[in-house]
């Protein structure tokens, strides 16, 4: 009796646990079954270069899309490394300081907060500071635009209330948190003769803290980068009312279109070349976020 | 004049963190610390001054009343707050024995070459857009969800687009999220309280059971931080709940809204009148402060629990 | 009687024991002595099969319990009739001093009330003399007891089956010597109904409580046999060496 108990309960535990990743496979398999022939029917290898068709289209693609996505996913994983990594090289290596359990506590809950507030903070940053910082930025523009040409405008200028560096901000946010408690964890995990050979060959702290000890942890960090990157590539929330989207290849300054945005929106169209589209780019940025994904995994 | 304001403040706050730690590191590492900080309490700042007109104009009301009447100007949160509750509630009934399933079999049955590979899995989930999951939501789980109860019931009860096919959609994705917590604690169970386990007659379900109350605490800071994530959803939430914003939930077999969600779906049209947009900062603020208590619940459980 | 036949193991590829051959007589103290790392706590890992829960271990040769082969032994049977109490004492910290011992018989349904179960456990916590120091806050948690407490409370947890041997692994090792003392005369107070088999690596302690001992170096039995014997007539270099305390 208690032998069938055994049995039966380790059973249910096993079935439960494969229960809850079967959905994984499924969805993965119906992203790519629908979206690789909505791509072949949309345009095949075009898809990464068309803009998104309207409704009335029976060709399209994700080009616009595409490149919003990596400029931003770049620009904000960059920026969340810049401030997320010394942010966990604190709360790694100086874990005994009595602010630093504020600072992870912080760290902690950053890294779980909804992503649509991040969103709707920036978005509230930028509708408070445009009307001032536009024509600082407006001048700028047009100086370096009459020295190295008409490209720049492209990058730089009076921003509209939505663009492509407010969805990179928010983005950068939500990275912030993620490669921090990564390299919190290598940090905290260098061995402690590690640590002294560091301080004593490096002579200045910052030295010993970033380069040497780097070296060690550089792997992990790495890692989390990429994980990090894998994350805000295929987020939507935070880009809601910051990027908003946009269909066509528009100047960075003004609404920006991004994958995920598309799928958001066509997937709730009635069209059905809007809806097919939607599986196409789902498969591309799927691919993305796996590619990264693997890679991260493989450097662990 | 504001905006120049803030944009002098956070370019004097990022270049003195780079320049104090050329001159006393331990302070520019210490201003890089509240970088965390600095970011929640200027959200909840933003929020207030935000949602402060609606608040003044609708005072607490906003938060009991139901109703969502553009035109008129009249909002109320409460099938907004009453939907957050009841998706979070049953996603995390749901994901719960899910997680511990998984950390009981990885940490229990899988051979050793094995348990790589199912965790990475279940991290993949976690790793997932989750306007992908939206899409699978929308054209897959719902229809499927609502056809089998239908054909169950023998008439047509369940909408595809429901606060069930919301709660299960979260129940998935929330999963991974309970479940890295739950395999962490259980596998720090010191060998010697197994081999006490072992040794007084248990099975191997039983040993299961003792080990699974023995990191109870793991449990509960999982399942927090898994509601955390739960209450705050946005995207695949909104594509499968339906947009019910005005009328108060009878069933789960029906149409919703959460408070998350209702930001999303409202946003691009607020602008059109005077108080949805502060009434929807009203509804981040709520949705930043259950993040902010939950997850610091959550947090709070398992620091204690570490030390 | 525990009869052990061409006993070898290996963790990975360590080999831990080297063809062990060990009778141990019903009813007595046997003790196993030797120096750390020689294989001693494994053995009693093997006779109650807890080695299996670690999953680098290879066992290969025999072991009869009253003429059972264990290995073919229902596990579970096997460790109630075998209990076991271990080097750092291991009570399950979570659980109260009442759930510790109670756990056992309550699992394996060895009581049919709950009167009896109490009757039960008061007396397991009786014969390990720790009942009068905490008959009035079995609730506790066992994790808050001192060391020596905990270890008299595991040795009670290991009385509750009844059990017909109880393997002890260096009990003393990490108690003062007042508590060490009253496990030392619990051992001896055991031997009326059942086998006790304790690790030592202090023969003293072997001289002063068991009636057979055994020598075990690098995973071999050097000798064993009558306490008095082996101590004052040691057959073997290595022995005599070890019990007059030249080899550790």
């Amino acid at each position: 009796m208690r032998k069938q108990l055994n049995t039966v309960g380790l059973a249910l535990f096993a079935v439960l646990a494969f229960l809850a990743v079967l959905p994984l496979f499924h969805i993965i398999i119906d992203v790519y079954t629908k979206g690789i022939s909505a791509i072949v029917e949309l345009g095949g290898l075009s898809f990464l270069f068309d803009i998104p068709p309207t409704p009335y289209d029976n060709k399209g693609g994700v080009g616009p899309l595409l490149v919003g996505t990596l400029y931003m996913t770049f620009l904000g994983a960059v920026l969340g490394v810049l401030l997320g990594f010394p942010l966990g090289v604190y709360i790694g290596e100086f874990r005994k300081e009595f602010f630093a359990n504020f600072s992870r506590g912080g760290v902690n809950i950053l890294v779980e907060f909804p992503t649509i507030t991040v969103g709707l903070f920036v978005y509230a940053l930028f509708s408070i500071s445009l009307v001032d910082i536009n024509p600082m930025l407006e001048g700028i523009s047009n100086a370096l635009a009459s020295v190295a040409g008409g490209w720049v405008k492209h990058f730089i200028g009076g921003l509209s209330q939505f663009n492509a560096y407010a969805g990179a901000l928010a983005l950068a946010i939500i990275m912030i948190p993620y490669v921090a408690l990564f390299t919190a964890s290598a940090y905290a995990s260098i061995e402690q003769n590690t640590r002294e050979a560091a301080y004593a060959i490096a002579g200045r702290e910052y030295r010993a803290v970033f380069i040497v000890l780097r070296k060690a942890v550089s792997r992990a960090v790495l890692a989390a980068v990429l994980l990090g990157t894998a994350k805000i590539a295929g987020e939507t929330a935070p880009l809601l009312f910051t990027a908003f989207g946009n269909v066509y290849y528009a100047p960075f300054t003004e609404a920006t279109g991004a994958i995920p945005l598309w799928i958001w929106y066509a997937a709730q169209t009635p069209y059905e070349v809007q809806i097919a589209s939607a599986y196409g780019a789902a498969a591309v940025l799927l691919t993305i976020v796996l590619a990264i994904f693997f890679a991260a995994r493989l450097r662990q | 004049m504001f905006g120049l304001v803030l944009l002098f403040s956070v370019v004097v706050y990022l270049l003195s963190i780079f320049l104090l730690m050329a001159i006393k590191f331990k302070w520019g590492m210490r201003l890089a610390g509240s970088i965390s900080l600095v970011v929640i309490s200027g959200m909840m700042i933003v929020f207030l001054y935000e949602a402060w007109p609606a608040l003044e104009q609708y005072g607490f009301g906003l938060l009991t009343t139901a109703g969502w009447d553009p035109p008129r100007e009249e909002y109320g949160l409460l099938p907004a707050i009453i939907g957050t509750l009841i998706t979070s509630a049953v996603a995390i009934a749901i994901a719960v024995p899910l997680a511990i399933s998984i950390a009981v079999t990885i940490n229990e049955m899988l051979p050793r070459s094995l348990r790589t590979i199912f965790a990475s899995l279940v991290d993949l989930i976690a790793a997932m857009p989750t306007v992908i999951f939206g899409l699978w939501g929308l054209f897959v789980l719902g229809p499927a969800l609502a056809d089998f109860i239908n054909t169950a019931v023998g008439e047509y009860v369940a909408a595809p687009l429901s606060l069930l096919t919301a709660s299960i959609l979260l129940a998935i994705m929330i999963t991974p999220y309970a479940a890295a917590v739950i395999r962490e604690g259980y596998a720090l169970v010191p060998k010697v309280v197994e081999e006490a386990i072992y040794s007084v007659g248990a099975t191997k379900l039983e040993a299961v059971f003792i080990k699974l109350k023995y990191v109870k605490n793991y449990i509960f800071g999982g399942l927090f931080l898994a509601l955390g994530r739960a209450m705050g959803e946005t995207v695949a939430v909104a594509m499968v709940i339906g947009g019910n914003y005005s009328r108060l939930p009878q069933s789960l077999l029906e149409s919703g809204i959460t408070l998350s969600s209702l930001i999303a779906l409202q946003f691009p049209n607020a602008a059109a009148y005077a108080y949805m947009i502060p009434v929807l900062f009203t509804a981040a603020l709520m949705v930043a402060v259950l993040g902010l208590v939950i997850n610091g619940v959550a947090i709070y459980i398992l620091y204690k629990t570490q030390i | 009687m525990i009869d052990i036949r061409g006993l070898r193991l290996w963790f990975g590829n360590l080999q831990v024991l080297n063809g062990v051959e060990l009778k141990i007589p019903k009813n007595t103290v046997f003790a196993m002595m030797g120096p750390s790392g020689s294989g001693k706590s494994t053995i009693l890992r093997v006779i109650n099969r807890l080695i299996e829960l670690y999953p680098e271990a290879k066992v290969e040769g025999e072991v009869y319990l009253d003429g059972n082969d264990i290995f073919k032994m229902d596990v579970v049977e096997l460790r109630r009739r075998v209990q076991m109490v271990f080097q750092i004492p291991n009570p399950i910290p979570n659980l109260s001093i009442f759930e510790n011992v109670a756990l056992g018989p309550k699992l394996n349904k060895l009581v049919k009330s709950k009167a009896e179960l109490f009757q039960l456990v008061k007396e397991s916590l009786e014969k390990a003399q720790l009942w009068d120091e905490v008959k009035d806050r079995l609730k506790t948690p066992a994790g808050k007891l001192s060391g020596g407490q905990q270890q008299r409370l595991c040795i009670a947890r290991a009385l509750a089956f009844n059990p017909e041997v109880v393997l002890m692994d260096e009990p003393t090792a990490n108690l003062d010597p007042e508590n060490t003392a009253k496990v030392e005369e619990l051992i001896v107070d055991m031997k009326k109904e059942r086998t006790v088999v304790v690790v030592t690596h202090y023969p003293p302690q072997a001289a002063r409580i068991s009636d057979y001992v055994a020598f075990l170096y690098k995973g071999t039995i050097v000798e064993s046999g009558a306490v008095r014997e082996v101590f004052t007539n040691p057959r073997h270099e290595l022995t005599e060496k070890y019990v007059t305390g030249k080899v550790y």
